[in-house]
């Protein structure tokens, strides 16, 4: 069997399958040699990715020179614009483009001066310059892919992979368009240069020059040339291949050379081949051996409504009325200007857009040259479509597919793998305009699969959201637990451990002289919910009474305002934020021994808040009521200051009339012993938490409450307070569904709110518990006060 | 000034639809004329009346849709349709027949399915099988081929008959039997004879039969091959089902005919008599009721062979062309669902 190499080198040839064979009508522009139209006046050359890849190095008024580079990119495969001719920079503005949609581009509107001054321009050899250097070369002047779809030339011939087959694509197999087939008659020899230069770059073991027979003086031109160059014999082929649209197809022509099939969704260079067309290794050539950028093409310029059909060197950014107004061109009624050839060559709205690298082929039919559009009918399922597809699909299921708007459907049938060629829509008898349907069933799932794309980012970005939040908080935790630990710590061999010992023993002193008669533990269960709420508010007080009673610091006051803020239940809100402040107190305030202690406190108060809150408005009402009038009496005998002014900012927020009157007494007295008040952080530390409550009875009751039982407590000893409460702090974070609120670092009371039934219950006891205990103080100070 | 935009390609083949169904009629053109040599201008008459009432019923249904009537008119697949159910049914069957007919095949298997290109069935094929289980007597009394019949029908005879005008022939011409006008066609008269215990040859032996294929008969199929050739090289239709059709039909003949050749019709007579040939290349080819692909097409046109030869074989009615076409219908949309061609890149293993 012989090696794809030889049968390469005997010009054995594959079928491609499929194709049609419509009028070729190249010998209306294919007679005469390349001419040049006289220099246009105005220029357009848009500027795309200006402002995401390039730069422009041009102002509105600068004067450029023919050949100057007008943007400057910075990305692998962006390709600079330059400027066609020398001139002024007239206007940088958005300007329709040459694309089926005309959709405005950034362009630079160069008005040309006559001269087409050249800019400085640097030829160098092969010889002279790096593989790199090449390629930057080739870059650096602009060359796309000249067969249409303007792909930057420099990587293609910069490939991650070993290429063994270069394949020149001078097929030219559209009907009409002769700029390749002129090219390669007029040009040979330049072309061979462009070839060598590729061969330098990629070093492959064959070169295949491909021509359709339709071109016989092409070939002919090409044959020679090869003769008479310079590279190494046997690596340099002329490969004629019969005339059949679309031979030229990068696809079909591989195919057609080599029998293999490019993977779908992979590009040649998979099978280690590449595919340059004759005009890119003509630009190639020129930007190398003379320095020149890609700043003009052969456009083939023909039909019949053209007075001088032909090739033409045009500029790059000559507009297509400028140009097909020097050939003479006469419109008729209806007339349809198309870029490209009649198989897959798009019509223009309007022609003040601009020749492209791509262009290559520029045709007015008459009427009788392309008939008029007739309306589509029925199809009746010829299957011609199918024989005429080159890349084996069936059209008539895709365009089914599409035409019903199940996209996936059409996708499953290898919608992707259309090439858009127009075979099936050249032999439909219905004239169903298939391309198109398939053109929309593309887009459709481009969108589609852009918006799923979206959403999954989305989703990922969510999650890491909420990951984050979670390690925020994890962190928030931790740090708050270790600066606990470090104040107390330092707590240790301070003073303030000293004098607030000194406070405890003072406060305790008196607690005992006043309250001979009190025995600390009664258990006692408070059955009736408005003694609870009472009691929980009393027992709440207690705590943090026993927290004044010590030295208070105000390093955490405004942590502990604005976590409370954000939290969203409020009830949580207001226990949290209360037991909080309380227990910091407790916690600082106590010695060493006693910290653990304090903790408990918060649990207790919290529960009882939420019990407080499931009784009846009524009741607690009523049990604000009962608290503010014991709050009262108890404000006049009071003695320390500090327990008015926590007072104070509790009641601001009662809108109850009771506890208004309640609230104004109380306020009146705190103010007065707010003057002689030395704790003032102390009012700091209570105010935010208490703006945050909503349930207007329950903070009556939960404030008036707490300044009594401050009082009481003061009056008690603070140890007998806190070390009530025993159960450990451990117990109490293991409590807590840590789920409310990610800013509540310290919200281990606040996660209370969430507990379950049976964590409830366990609360409850401890509530009532609590409750108890907070009756007896009561009592206690009742007894007192008689 | 405004240019005219469209989408690409702004070039297509001269071929369309309605020059495809123009053809297709065309091609039946030396069928019809052979078959009405033998069989009399009642084939004639009934194509007037069907391509008529076909193309009333179509016209009153696009005005029903508010469809434009001329757009559709002109496709010609009415004609098409109508041309074959005509030359399907006997010659000189009642006019209500083919009315009955037509109107089954346009109106409801074909619009009532959503016109052109939307029929699941042969609307032909339908309406012929509607018929002959409907109206199983006039369905199946052909009329002798001329050479043999004693009293053959002139233009006005048939005209008169087949609008019950003149009772008399008509009643002639039901009276079946060798001296009658009308007789079983030869398949039904084989498979009779066969099944009374008669040897193929013994049965061949009668008039009806001449050589080895059925007295006009031949001729008739052979004048549906000659104009199917004409479709083939004119690309109205592409080889593969009528190939397949005649291929799968011919090889099951072959084999039983060959195993046991007294019990078992020939392969040629298979081929030449019946509805084989239109079949072949005028019904079975309708691309509407047709799988699509090359592959899908080939299988298509074996299981109508494999059909025909069964249902003529084994089955309760002498000729299966209609049957067979229509169960083959059916799978068409399992056979393109399942025979997809391999797409260019997606070689396996490449």
């Amino acid at each position: 069997m012989l090696t794809l190499l030889e049968q390469l080198d005997k010009g054995v040839l594959w079928q491609s399958p499929g194709g049609i064979h419509p009028p070729q009508l190249k010998t209306l522009s294919n007679q005469t040699t390349i001419a040049r139209l006289p220099l246009a006046r105005r220029f357009v050359v848009p500027v795309p990715l200006v402002g995401e890849q390039a730069v422009l190095t041009v102002t509105v008024g600068e004067q450029v020179l023919k050949g100057q580079m007008l943007t400057e990119g910075t990305g692998f495969t962006y390709l600079p614009v330059h400027a066609p001719t020398s001139g002024k920079v007239v206007a940088i503005e958005q300007h329709a483009t040459n694309h089926p949609s005309s959709l405005p581009t950034l362009s630079c509107v160069i008005e040309a001066d006559g001269q087409d001054t050249w800019c400085e321009l640097i030829p160098h050899s092969l010889e002279q310059l790096s593989k790199n250097q090449i390629l930057d070369k080739i870059r650096n002047a602009g060359i796309a892919g000249m067969g249409g779809a303007a792909f930057p030339s420099h990587v293609k011939l910069n490939p991650a992979s070993e290429i063994d087959l270069v394949i020149i694509n001078g097929v030219e197999c559209e009907p009409y368009i002769s700029s390749d087939d002129r090219l390669m008659r007029d040009y040979s020899d330049e072309i061979l240069k462009g070839i060598g230069v590729i061969h330098h770059l990629l070093n492959p073991q064959r070169i295949i020059i491909a021509i359709e027979d339709n071109k016989p003086e092409a070939a002919k031109a090409m044959q020679d040339a090869v003769q008479r160059c310079t590279l190494p014999t046997g690596v340099v082929r002329v490969t004629v291949i019969p005339t059949k649209y679309p031979s030229g197809g990068e696809k079909q022509l591989i195919q057609i050379i080599t029998g293999k099939e490019v993977p779908s969704g992979h590009i040649p260079a998979q099978l280690g081949i590449v595919v340059h067309n004759v005009g890119t290794a003509y630009a190639i050539q020129d930007a190398i051996y003379q320095g020149k950028p890609l700043i003009e093409r052969v456009v083939t310029l023909t039909g019949e409504q053209i007075g001088q059909p032909g090739n033409y060197w045009l500029p790059i950014g000559t507009t297509i009325n400028d140009a097909l107004q020097a050939v003479s061109f006469s419109p008729s009624a209806a007339q349809k200007v198309i870029v490209g050839g009649p198989m897959m060559g798009y019509a223009l709205a309007g022609l003040d857009v601009p020749i492209l690298k791509g262009t290559n082929c520029l045709l007015a039919p008459s009427h009788h040259e392309m008939a008029p559009d007739v309306d589509e009918k029925a199809c009746i399922r010829c299957g011609e479509c199918a024989v005429a597809c080159p890349a084996l699909l069936l059209p008539q299921q895709l365009f089914w597919h599409a035409k019903a708007e199940e996209y996936d459907k059409a996708a499953g049938f290898n919608l992707k793998d259309c090439i858009e060629c127009g075979c099936c829509s050249y032999v439909c008898p219905s004239d169903i305009p298939l391309v198109e349907y398939y053109r929309v069933a593309k887009s459709a799932l481009k969108i589609e699969a852009e918006e799923k794309r979206q959403a999954e980012q989305a989703k990922i970005r969510f999650e890491a959201r909420l990951q984050r939040l979670e390690d925020e908080k994890n962190a928030r935790e931790a740090k708050a637990k270790e600066a606990a630990a470090k104040r107390q710590a330092s707590m240790k061999s301070t003073d303030k451990d000293a004098v607030a010992a000194a406070m405890a023993r003072i406060a305790a002193k008196k607690a005992q002289a006043a309250s001979s008669t009190v025995s600390p533990e009664v258990p006692q269960v408070a059955a009736d919910p408005k003694k609870a709420a009472v009691n929980a508010a009393i027992e709440r007080a207690k705590a943090k009474k026993a927290a004044q009673a010590n030295t208070v610091r105000s390093e955490n006051e405004l942590d502990t305002g604005t976590a409370e803020v954000n939290v969203d239940d409020k009830q949580a809100k207001i226990a949290a934020a209360v037991a909080r402040a309380k227990a910091k107190k407790a916690a600082q305030a106590n010695a060493e021994s006693t910290t653990q202690k304090a903790n408990p406190t918060e649990t207790t108060a919290a529960e009882t808040v939420l019990t407080t809150d499931a009784i009846d408005d009524k009741q607690a009402r009523v049990a604000a009521a009962v608290a503010k009038a014991k709050a009262k009496k108890r404000a006049q005998a009071n003695q320390t200051n500090d327990t008015t002014a926590k007072t104070e900012p509790s009641t601001e927020a009662i809108d109850d009339k009771q506890a208004r009157v309640a609230a104004a007494v109380a306020k009146a007295k705190a103010k007065k012993r707010a003057q002689a008040n030395q704790t003032d952080d102390t009012t700091a530390k209570t105010e935010p938490s208490t703006e945050a409550i909503d349930d207007k009875q329950a903070r009556v009751a939960a404030a008036v409450a707490k300044a009594k039982a401050k009082k009481r407590a003061q009056a008690n000893q603070t140890d007998d307070t806190t070390a009530k409460t025993e159960p450990s702090a451990e117990v109490v974070d293991d409590q807590s569904t840590g789920d409310i609120a990610p800013n509540a670092a310290l919200a281990n009371a606040t996660e209370s709110a969430d507990l379950s039934p049976e964590q409830m219950k366990k609360a409850k006891v401890a509530a009532a518990v609590a409750k108890a205990k907070a009756k007896q103080l009561a009592k206690r100070a009742e007894q007192e006060e008689q | 000034m405004a240019f005219k935009i469209a989408s690409s390609p702004h070039v297509s083949t001269s071929l369309h639809t309605n020059t495809v169904m123009k053809r297709v009629a065309l091609c039946l053109i030396p069928g019809i004329a052979v078959q009405s040599y033998y069989f009399g201008f009642g084939t004639l008459v009934q194509i007037l009346l069907a391509v008529s009432v076909a193309y009333l019923a179509e016209a009153a249904v696009m005005k029903l849709r508010n469809k434009n009537i001329k757009a559709t008119l002109s496709d010609n697949s009415a004609l098409v349709t109508a041309c074959l159910l005509a030359v399907a049914i006997p010659p000189l069957a009642p006019w209500w027949l083919i009315v009955i007919g037509t109107l089954f095949a346009i109106v409801i298997v074909k619009q009532l399915y959503g016109g052109l290109g939307n029929n699941v069935f042969n609307p032909a094929m339908a309406a012929y099988v509607l018929l002959l289980i409907s109206f199983p007597v006039q369905m199946t009394s052909w009329v002798a081929p001329q050479t043999i019949a004693m009293n053959h029908a002139s233009l006005l005879t048939s005209v008169q008959t087949i609008f019950e005008i003149n009772q008399s022939f008509a009643a002639e011409y039901f009276r079946l039997g060798i001296d009658g006008i009308a007789m079983a066609t030869p398949l039904d008269t084989l498979k009779t004879d066969l099944s009374m215990g008669l040897t193929t040859t013994e049965s061949l032996a009668k008039p009806i039969f001449s050589g080895m294929a059925a007295e006009g008969w031949f001729w008739v199929n052979l004048a549906y091959l000659i104009g199917g050739l004409v479709m083939l090289k004119l690309k109205v239709i592409r080889w593969h089902i009528s190939v397949a059709i005649i291929a799968s039909l011919f090889l099951c003949a072959s084999f039983s005919f060959l195993v046991s050749p007294d019990t078992f019709v020939s392969p040629l007579m298979h081929l030449f008599s019946g509805g084989t040939m239109l079949a072949a290349f005028f019904i079975a080819t309708d691309p509407v009721t047709a799988a699509t692909s090359p592959k899908g097409r080939l299988i298509f046109g074996a299981i109508i062979g494999v059909l025909i030869y069964l249902i003529r074989t084994f089955g309760g009615y002498p000729d299966a062309v209609a049957f067979a076409v229509l169960l083959a219908n059916m799978c068409a949309p399992f056979i393109d669902y399942y025979v997809r061609p391999r797409s260019y890149g997606h070689r396996t293993g490449n």
